[in-house]
């Protein structure tokens, strides 16, 4: 523990076409508290890994944490994806660089004064022509104080853009309703204005057809979106979860019952 | 008896489907419960492979790019040649497809093929070369590798991932459950496939226009 306490905080670890990185938003953990870390992927240009979802093909990075007694580790919280692809084959993830914000929470029990070692083992596949699947070990070590920590000034800019990215809930005020025919779903959006340009990325793989062009038709209250189902569907799904990112960059969740056919939906 | 009663009116059938399918057969890949698209390929041992041929008998088609790290898992396991021994062993015709494009990871010679099927001693009836990617498109193939079999009428049963370990692990391969030796089960002891679409994991064929 001396000798890790002793080295460079955040400790880089190569994975193929890149590096990963275990940050700290603050410079220590208050006992009692929630705090955010983050893994950072830094890659070379054209690569990428991939959204909670891959899409067609490739695998999200999984991560397996070593963590000390009283501290606990929440889910990875994925900013909008973007699509990678061709008519016939999409993927859903990131390219280049990508900051994968964990929260985690530290018991009131946890002994202050004594630095606490958090480290992971993360399973990453990384492509661009090709794919190549890495390890990459992290680990981190952090004071345990009492007093709330202040911020770690090398990691703020990677958490601030990590958080711009994440999808923020739908307002309130939006209306989502989907129909459902043979082979598509039909996304009808009501934000109180009139949307140009949008794109669904679904939460679960194999409902809809990620290569299928999304077909948008503006209305004078929001949209439609046309998704093609999956070939894999081939039982009824009773909702759609995901991201809508409208106009290029403002990402929302929603989480969408879908209508029996031949009803006007709910 | 019941059996051959069940064929003959399923050929009956057939010119009537074709007549309403022709027209989108071209376009529309292979689906789960729908006839098989037909093709013909030359393959790495220099013949040519006609699917029409093995009418009467099952068929499973295993996309493959040996440069892919899933496609890896199969091979340096030995699952995938396990697979191909005890399968054709049974009488089932098992096709290897290499639908890579030149210059594209996983494109093989005819020859580079054969040392590749010697140095694995992999058992496929025939490795078939789709350097077009003309099948693999027919077939809606994404993955390598993506596993597609076919029963004696020529009706596609599955369609789908090999396992149900979307990982590049080797030590994932004992604990699996295979869908492909599962629909092969089922369907030939009369059961209907539980699981006849799963999705395909592993690399994006590496057709002429894939980027990715």
């Amino acid at each position: 523990m001396a000798l890790c306490s002793a080295r460079a905080q955040a400790a880089g670890a190569p994975i193929p076409h890149g590096t990963l990185e275990l940050i700290s938003e603050k410079q220590w953990i208050a006992a009692g508290h929630p705090f955010d870390v983050a893994l950072h992927f830094e890659l070379e240009k054209g690569w990428h890994v991939y959204w909670v979802n891959p899409g067609d093909s490739g695998e999200p990075p999984r991560v397996t944490w070593d963590l000390p007694a009283g501290i606990k580790a929440g889910a990875i919280e994925w900013p909008a994806p973007r699509r990678f692809g061709t008519s016939t084959i999409a993927d859903y993830g990131y390219e280049d660089a990508v900051t994968l914000v964990v929260p985690m929470r530290a018991e009131a029990s946890l002994a202050s004064q004594k630095p606490v070692q958090i480290a992971a083992n993360v399973k990453v596949l990384v492509c661009r022509e090709m794919c190549v699947p890495g390890n990459g070990q992290v680990s981190l070590t952090l004071p345990v104080k009492l007093q709330p920590p202040p911020a770690n000034v090398q990691s703020t800019p990677f958490f601030a853009e990590a958080r711009k990215a994440w999808p923020r809930p739908a307002p309130a005020s939006w209306k989502f309703s989907i129909a459902q025919t043979n082979d598509s779903f039909v996304l009808t959006a009501k934000l109180g204005r009139k949307i140009t340009d949008a794109t669904f990325f679904p939460v679960a793989e194999s409902q809809i057809s990620n290569a299928s062009a999304q077909t948008l038709v503006p209305t004078a209250m929001g949209f439609t979106l046309t998704l093609r189902k999956s070939d894999q569907l081939l039982k009824p799904i009773a909702r759609l979860k995901g991201v809508i990112l409208l106009s290029g960059d403002k990402a929302y969740s929603i989480d969408v019952p879908i209508g029996v056919p031949g009803t006007s939906g709910p | 008896m019941k059996r051959s009663t069940f064929y003959l009116m399923l050929v009956a059938m057939i010119p009537m489907t074709i007549i309403l399918c022709a027209a989108t057969l071209l376009l529309a890949a292979a689906k789960v419960g729908e006839p098989a698209p037909t093709f013909a390929a030359t393959a790495s041992d220099g013949k040519t492979y006609k699917l029409a041929d093995y009418h009467g008998k099952y068929v499973v088609l295993e996309w493959h790019n040996n440069g892919c790290p899933y496609v890896g898992k199969q091979y340096n396991s030995g699952n995938m040649q396990k697979l191909q021994k005890q399968w054709t062993g049974k009488g089932v015709v098992w096709f290897t497809i290499l639908s890579s494009a030149p210059g594209k990871q996983g494109f093989v010679t005819a020859s580079d093929e054969n040392s590749y099927l010697a140095k694995m001693q992999a058992a496929p009836t025939a490795a078939l070369l789709d350097p077009s990617g003309e099948i693999g498109h027919l077939y809606d193939a994404k993955t390598s590798p993506q596993m597609v079999v076919i029963n004696p009428q020529g009706i596609v049963i599955y369609d789908g991932a090999i396992d149900d370990k979307p990982t590049t692990d080797v030590a994932d391969v004992p604990g699996a459950t295979n869908y492909v030796s599962l629909a092969l089960e089922q369907s030939m002891s009369g059961k209907p496939v539980a699981t006849p679409a799963t999705r395909p994991y592993g690399c994006s064929v590496k057709y002429s226009d894939s980027s990715h």
